[in-house]
């Protein structure tokens, strides 16, 4: 399977996905470890989590599957939702939450 | 290295702003982008547009860049707060 379509089959199949650096338990990056932080403070605690350190394949697909050139990446119900920076702003606007609900 | 400066001037040399301000130390970067170009889009929109305007300088040169992107508007709104 092409990492595209391993890309699509997990964001398709869990209603959450971060793609990050690192784990939830042990983040690699400050990013990352912020975008665990907000997904656990809107009571998700289940989080469907790919290491992409683990999968250079992943690394470099996860990017262009969303046109997007950073890590960590959130989506819900398939949707790609955004980075850091964007989890943190509909973190305090209260968006992310109604959006996980 | 890469300065905030330099950013700055990426940004701008790719994407017709009102008014950029990026802070940083060479690793990790800040920056406040207003462009009336993001009037309508979803924030997702909105920071593809400034990372296509930083290309392939996003996966070599740049660590990490946090972005705030705002319309004149919302810029205005949030000076006068």
């Amino acid at each position: 399977m092409s990492a595209h379509d391993t890309i699509d089959q997990q964001v398709k199949t869990h209603a959450v996905v971060l793609y990050m650096k690192g784990s939830p338990d042990f983040p690699q990056c400050g990013f990352s470890a912020n975008a665990v932080k907000i997904l656990k403070a809107c009571g998700v605690n289940d989080i469907f989590s790919v290491d992409i350190l683990q999968d250079p394949e992943i690394r470099q697909g996860i990017k262009d599957y969303s046109n997007w050139p950073t890590v960590p990446q959130l989506y819900i119900k398939g949707e790609f939702v955004g980075g850091s920076d964007i989890m943190t702003e509909m973190y305090k606007n209260g968006e992310l939450k109604t959006l996980l609900a | 290295m890469v300065s905030p400066e330099d950013i700055k001037q990426y940004i701008e040399a790719g994407l017709a702003c009102q008014e950029v301000k990026v802070s940083g130390d060479g690793q990790h970067f800040e920056a406040i982008i207003v462009c009336d170009q993001f009037a309508g889009k979803s924030r997702v929109a909105q920071h593809q547009l400034v990372y296509n305007a930083l290309g392939d300088r996003m996966r070599q040169e740049i660590h990490a860049l946090s972005m705030r992107t705002l319309t004149p508007e919302q810029w205005a709104a949030l000076r006068s707060q």
